[in-house]
């Protein structure tokens, strides 16, 4: 599939070390600052139908706030229980101080 | 997972509204904490151990080790469930590593305690989804003295540690943990085995010194831990959305709160799961205004939890007069069962 960029938010929208929700249609993203730099991924944890928005960033991880399941925001990688199912990734770029993300998958 | 249609018992379901900015702050992971708390947890056994060792051979040995006990058993209650959080420190392998110590302790297996409290958080004290329901309610007297001498807890460890090692699943566990997880999880369990296996066999060899440094002092540190565990919910409404109506939090002097990780914010911690121990006073502050009063001290809430299940037994009237109570659990005289303990 084509890569399909959308203008997401500022790189200055988000503290170090967190993350915002970016909603398009009906799909539902969290971008992240991370000590590794920016990324992005599905919104919802794949344990509960809870969005991460209000999750910890640490590190490079993302903690659930239900039930602080882990995931590796570079990979998706579920990191440890709750959580079993890796969570879905997308690119971002940065341009301009701009974070664009990749919302082809 | 949740059921269809089913929203978590959690802050948003309750109706309380915490600043996110303000919550990020609260939730913030430090390793430093935990290890100050691991450092006077280990002194304050040094120094009450030895007053154990003083008094081997008299009769002082029984109060010393009932001391040294809960010290000993009530904090690796409280930190295994903190680190079963992953909240305890920011590092995860000395998240990890602490979690394994004080589960040994404990003596329930952390992957098996790390699902049954996830779905304890999101279905707390919902009566036949709720995995951690450890007593019949309404409580009776008999109830109360099975909860309180620790035997109830202690035989629930065991027979899910045997259990575990044999695959002998419950209906619960298969509920609540993944197929996939239960391998591993039966791994674990047999390393939990193994483990009390050696320590039975060192003292069997003559090592008797771990009876009374550890066997011991973990059986006569059951009481206290129990009543701790016993007023979290006991009494509270059963079935609500709302952590408020299923949950207590109570008032508890400094020692307490330090041995017990400020868990007597009990309230406040299933609101916030994210939250670590450390924060979870300010927490506290910072809500409290959406917040009834916390019930009276921990020992004056239990008098008034006796009280209650006193008079239910002798089918008489169970109003509360000092602590929170479910409408649900006021009766007069006649009283039916509304639930059975999930954990057996």
């Amino acid at each position: 599939m084509s890569e399909k960029w959308i203008l997401a938010c500022a790189t200055d929208d988000i503290e170090e070390e967190d993350l915002i929700r970016f909603d398009h249609g009906d799909k539902t993203y969290c971008i992240y600052n991370t000590v590794a730099g920016f990324y992005a991924t599905d919104g919802i944890c794949t344990h509960e139908d809870e969005h991460l928005e209000g999750g910890m960033v640490i590190g490079t991880v993302i903690e659930c706030p239900l039930h602080q399941g882990r995931f590796d925001v570079r990979s998706g990688e579920a990191l440890s229980a709750p959580v079993c199912v890796n969570l879905e990734t997308h690119a971002v770029k940065i341009e301009d101080g701009k974070i664009f993300l990749d919302i082809s998958a | 997972m949740i059921s269809a249609g089913f929203t978590a018992t959690n802050a948003a379901s309750s109706g309380i509204r915490l600043e996110r900015k303000l919550l990020k702050a609260l939730a913030k992971r430090s390793d430093k904490p935990g290890l100050v708390f691991l450092g006077l947890w280990a002194l304050s056994l040094v120094a009450t151990g030895y007053l154990v060792y003083l008094a081997l051979g008299t009769v002082w040995v029984y109060p010393a080790m009932f001391v040294y006990g809960t010290i000993l058993t009530l904090s690796a209650y409280a930190m295994s469930h903190e680190t079963a959080h992953g909240t305890a420190f920011r590092t995860r392998w000395l998240n990890t590593t602490v979690e394994w110590l004080t589960a040994l302790i404990y003596m329930e297996e952390p992957l098996h305690r790390r699902y049954t409290h996830t779905n304890h958080h999101s279905y707390t004290w919902h009566v036949g989804k709720d995995s951690q329901m450890p007593f019949d309610t309404p409580m009776t007297v008999t109830g109360w003295l099975v909860e309180v001498s620790g035997l109830a807890l202690l035989y629930f460890h065991l027979r899910t540690l045997m259990r575990l090692v044999t695959g002998r699943y419950t209906d619960v566990m298969r509920a609540v943990i993944p197929a996939h997880e239960l391998p591993k999880i039966q791994r674990n369990a047999w390393i939990f085995l193994l483990v009390y296996l050696a320590i039975g066999t060192l003292i069997v060899s003559g090592q008797h010194w771990l009876l009374w440094f550890l066997v011991y002092p973990r059986l006569l540190g059951m009481p206290i831990l129990s009543l701790f565990g016993l007023i979290q919910h006991v009494e509270m409404q059963e079935n609500s959305a709302s952590i408020i109506d299923s949950t207590r939090s109570f008032k508890t002097d400094r020692l307490a709160a330090f041995l017990y990780l400020n868990m007597h914010n009990h309230i406040e911690h299933h609101l916030y799961p994210q939250v670590p121990f450390y924060s979870l006073p300010a927490l506290h502050q910072a809500i409290k205004d959406q917040l009834p009063q916390p019930d009276p001290g921990f020992w004056r809430t239990n008098l008034e939890v006796l009280s209650v299940v006193m008079r239910r037994s002798m089918g008489r009237n169970t109003r509360a007069r000092s602590i929170r109570q479910s409408p649900q659990m006021i009766t007069d005289g006649r009283y039916q069962k509304r639930s059975v303990r999930s954990m057996r």
